[in-house]
């Protein structure tokens, strides 16, 4: 997957054109938006425990090998196996590994973005080991085939009747499409003998806890306990910067969390996790192992993209981002849409496939405003473009034009001389203060080009009709 | 080197010194923990049961378990429900247990019309009630059964998630879980539906003590 | 009071060439403010394009440039939010490995104003009792608002000029401009537009009016059509207040 200019374009375009989608986006992104805005107004002195959450996150990022060592430390005693992934296809084989160690055919997930970012469920399925998503949006998106469209929303792009279509197809009962409850009830049924076969779960996480070598995940359907709980062996796929030193630390982030994600002041289940079942335990998994990703992560550290790492993937920047609003989230090419997506899948992935996200923004900073660690990510956007032009992976005319139009607006004289050509050439094509551009040579396509002024106001300054004595006040 | 040495080298090649923040602590002052639980897990689709002392929490219990027309009850054998015996006070339900009864607590729970626990904790903010794994203490018998019914005194409110994990002590079990309604999504068109995966509802019978 | 009582005017490469008339009502409305209006000749662009593109040399050099232009004055006003924030806050990161500079870009960066900033802080700006009242709407462009923090300042001097102002749902929401962004992906851009205007044309004012030039010509390339026309501050300020 990638997202040059050309892709995101391209991408973004469909869905634009696409009216049911364009109604989900509006809607999700509202919801979701206002949602975040009630739930922390309810918190008291919520600004000033954002800007301590930021401290905190920055202070973990600067001492990270000390607290993940830490975490390892007191993971191991509590009886998890940690593991270690420098790559994402290393973390693949180690979930592999684990899961052919112990002879399984079916492994139920909970919504993990890593995973996703890894391609771990492709992996499985070629090692002939079924992976089955039990976050309804994600087994939505895996019965359609689809990547998610949103981090915490995946299948908002999904209409009731595609997804009835589906359920249908794959479980043979007939289900009326006005029935949420009824489709809700289905995925529970077919979803609940999968878990109570699995041989193995497979999460993510969204803390991990060094003070305790716990792992927190939260959820509202309850997937992720069962995923965690009823299966045999339970492996978690983990970034390596989802690290808490303390449990303090850990409940501001909760704190802030789901209230701006999905509004909530908790979600239903904040399930945490510190190793296998102990002995006198009635049930439980036998083994717990986690997994930590690197996959490109480490290298920002100390570096001007470091802050990025702060995410804790609440997905607030997403709904309040103009441009993700309207080109939702498979214009970004990989699983990580809207501004946080589009700095981190350049940074991890590479520059020159995802060329075209760092100009996926309009730099309005919305993204940061709603950011619980307040990560500016309109300033990230900015030193990628910067990147790009350093590292040459904008077309050399581009360049050419860029330096050019530089040039000329450096010198007076020059500008002067060449904003004349330009009235010139321009005088067949203006009507009025637009020019009449032929559709295909109008770079805002539907959008009209403004026409040079007959007059700058260079000129007209310089005429001395503004001057007090001729009227100009 | 092995991957691990890998990250952690260069982790460290970027390591600067760092003052942790002292802790955020609450700035919560709920007059009445009780009514703020109930009020919030309620919003949340949970239902609260006020009792006024064990005994008639106990009784609120009974007339839940008849109202299901509950038939398997899964229960927690933990505060403060361990010192009671339920097949005896209520022999017209078949039960399980959990940590006494012989035979396979996942296929009971998966069966169960009901799961019945005690709580470690609740939080008074978000109408929270946290449940922990251990011995007498099911993971399943609170996340199978379509109801899950927690037995919750008073005493054990806490204003939020703040006051609760400065209050921790020492390491935790192997789970523990922060519940705080019935499990729900909006998966599709963002339309509420309750009761994906996890219980369908979540009753909590506050008593006094 | 010491006030500075003559102001440069930055007019912005954008007034400058396609809507020099922005610049002429906020030299009057300077002048009826009490000041003496300047305007240096050898001003082009504050280098913003360049900036936002990733062509920091490029923007270094025009960032020298407008410094050594504007080093005289006292104050220096523009009528666009987003080049006061170039001016104010970028200035200072592009100099960060030239102390020299920054020192001279910070000085710049201390004198300068927005239009509507200016009028408040600066002039204390108390026009005349308005004779017409008319009801408009604004939009927030996203560099003013939420980079320099001046959302209000524009409402006051509106207001205080006789509008009436009728807020749209997301005052907030970009239009769509964002500099190169509406060359670069105009389908994602214009749909940013079409929303922001369909927000205006809800509120039924004939009026939508902005402070930003950029936010100006992105809204009147799409605005055709429509029951309402898009003006700049300044213009309606000056009309409101003759």
């Amino acid at each position: 997957m990638t997202a040059t200019m050309h892709e995101f374009r391209h991408s973004a375009f469909v869905a634009i054109e696409d009216i049911q989608l364009q109604s989900a986006l509006e809607g999700a992104t509202h919801k979701f938006g206002t949602g975040r805005t009630d739930a922390l107004a309810e918190v008291p002195e919520v600004e000033a425990m954002r800007d301590h959450f930021k401290k905190v996150r920055a202070a973990t990022l600067s001492q990270l090998a000390h607290h993940l060592e830490t975490f390892e430390k007191n993971a191991t005693a509590a009886g998890t196996q940690v593991h270690w992934a420098a790559t994402g296809d290393d973390a693949c084989r180690i979930v592999l590994d684990i899961a052919q160690k112990h002879g399984v055919k079916l492994v139920t997930k909970s919504k993990s973005m890593a995973t996703e970012e890894i391609h771990l469920n492709q992996v499985l399925s070629k090692a002939g080991i079924e992976p089955v998503e039990t976050d309804l949006g994600e087994w939505i998106i895996q019965l359609a085939g689809d990547p998610p469209s949103h981090i915490i929303a995946p299948a908002i792009h999904k209409t009731r009747h595609q997804i009835a279509e589906m359920f249908t197809k794959e479980t043979g009962q007939q289900v009326s499409a006005d029935d949420i409850p009824g489709l809700t009830e289905l995925a529970r049924q077919v979803l609940r003998q999968k878990f109570l076969a699995a041989g193995m779960g497979i999460s993510g996480g969204n803390i991990m806890v060094a003070e305790t070598g716990s792992l927190v995940l939260v959820m509202n359907e309850g997937n992720g306990r069962l995923v965690t709980s009823t299966p045999p062996v339970h492996v978690a796929v983990v970034g390596l910067e989802k690290l808490a030193p303390t449990w303090d630390d850990a409940a501001v982030w909760l704190s802030l969390l789901a209230r701006s994600s999905t509004g909530q002041a908790l979600t239903i289940y904040t399930n945490i996790i510190t190793g296998p079942a102990r002995p006198t335990d009635p049930d439980g998994p036998q083994e717990v192992h986690i997994v930590i990703l690197d996959n490109g992560r480490s290298k920002l550290i100390g570096t001007k993209y470091e802050e990025v790492l702060q995410c804790i993937r609440c997905g607030a920047c997403l709904n309040a981002c103009p441009v993700y609003r309207e080109a939702g989230g498979h214009a970004y090419g990989n699983p990580y849409s809207g501004p946080i997506g589009a700095v981190i899948a350049p940074l991890l992935f590479g520059l020159d496939k995802y060329s075209g996200l760092p100009h996926a923004s309009s730099l309005c900073g919305a993204c940061k405003d709603v950011c619980p660690a307040r990560i500016d990510l309109p300033r990230m956007l900015l030193e990628l473009r910067a990147d790009e032009v350093e590292q040459r992976v904008l077309p050399w005319w581009e360049s050419m034009s860029e330096r050019a139009a530089a040039f000329g607006l450096a010198s007076p004289g020059l500008f002067k001389y060449g904003t004349a050509v330009i009235r010139q050439l321009q005088r067949p094509l203006a009507k009025g203060d637009k020019l009449n551009l032929p559709g295909k040579l109008n770079p805002g396509q539907s959008r009209k080009t403004p026409a040079l002024a007959k007059r700058s106001f260079h000129d007209i300054w310089q005429s001395g009709e503004l001057d007090n004595k001729n009227g100009g006040e | 080197m092995s991957a691990r040495d890998q990250i952690l080298n260069q982790l460290r090649s970027n390591e600067r010194p760092a003052e942790h923040p002292e802790p955020w602590r609450s700035r919560r002052n709920f007059p009445d923990l009780a009514e703020r639980f109930t009020q919030t897990l309620t919003a949340g689709k949970g239902e609260v049961i006020r009792a006024a002392n064990f005994e008639a929490a106990l009784n609120e219990i009974d007339t839940i378990l008849h109202e299901l027309q509950a038939k398997r009850v899964a229960v927690n054998d933990t505060a403060p429900l361990d010192g009671l015996d339920v097949t005896k006070r209520w022999p017209d339900f078949e039960w399980f247990v959990a940590g006494k009864s012989e035979g396979d607590i996942k296929s009971f729970c998966a069966g169960a019309d009901v799961g019945l626990s005690g709580a470690d904790a609740a939080l008074a903010e978000t109408g929270s009630v946290v449940v922990s794994s251990g011995p007498g203490k099911s993971r399943l018998a609170t996340l199978l059964p379509p109801v899950h019914l927690a037995i919750v005194p008073t005493s054990i409110l806490t204003s939020d998630i703040l006051t609760w994990t400065a209050a921790r002590q020492g390491q935790p079990g192997a789970n523990r879980v922060l519940v705080s309604g019935p499990s729900k999504t909006a998966d599709i068109e963002q339309v509420l539906a309750i009761g994906v995966h996890g219980p369908k509802r979540f009753i909590v019978v506050l008593y006094d003590d | 009071m010491n006030l500075p009582k003559r102001v440069a005017l930055l007019v912005t490469c954008t007034v400058d060439q396609l809507m020099p008339e922005v610049g002429v009502s906020t030299v009057k409305l300077l002048r009826r403010a009490g000041y003496e209006v300047d305007f240096p000749m050898e001003q082009t662009c504050c280098g913003q394009p360049f900036f936002n593109s990733g062509f920091r040399d490029e923007a270094r050099h025009l960032a020298k440039r407008t410094i050594a232009a504007f080093a005289k004055y006292d104050a220096v006003v523009l009528p666009s939010g987003s080049c006061t924030t170039m001016i104010r806050q970028e200035y200072l990161h592009l100099f960060e490995d030239e102390p020299d500079w920054q020192e001279h870009a910070r000085r710049l960066a201390d004198k300068t104003f927005e239009l509507s900033e200016f009028l408040v802080h600066q002039a204390k700006w108390d026009p005349p009792q308005p004779t017409e009242s008319r009801t408009i709407t604004y939009h927030d462009s996203c560099h003013m608002n939420r980079m320099l923090g001046v959302k209000e300042e524009p409402r006051q001097c509106l207001e205080a000029a006789g509008c009436t102002i009728d807020e749209m749902a997301e005052s907030e929401r970009c239009c769509g401009f964002g500099g190169l962004f509406c060359v670069r992906m105009p389908e994602v851009s214009n749909a940013m537009t079409n929303e922001k205007l369909r927000q205006a044309e809800d509120t039924h004012a004939p009026t939508l009016v902005t402070s930003d030039p950029g936010c100006l010509m992105q809204m009147r390339g799409l605005v055709d059509g429509k029951p309402f026309k898009v003006e700049h501050l300044a213009t309606v300020l000056e009309e409101m207040t003759r």
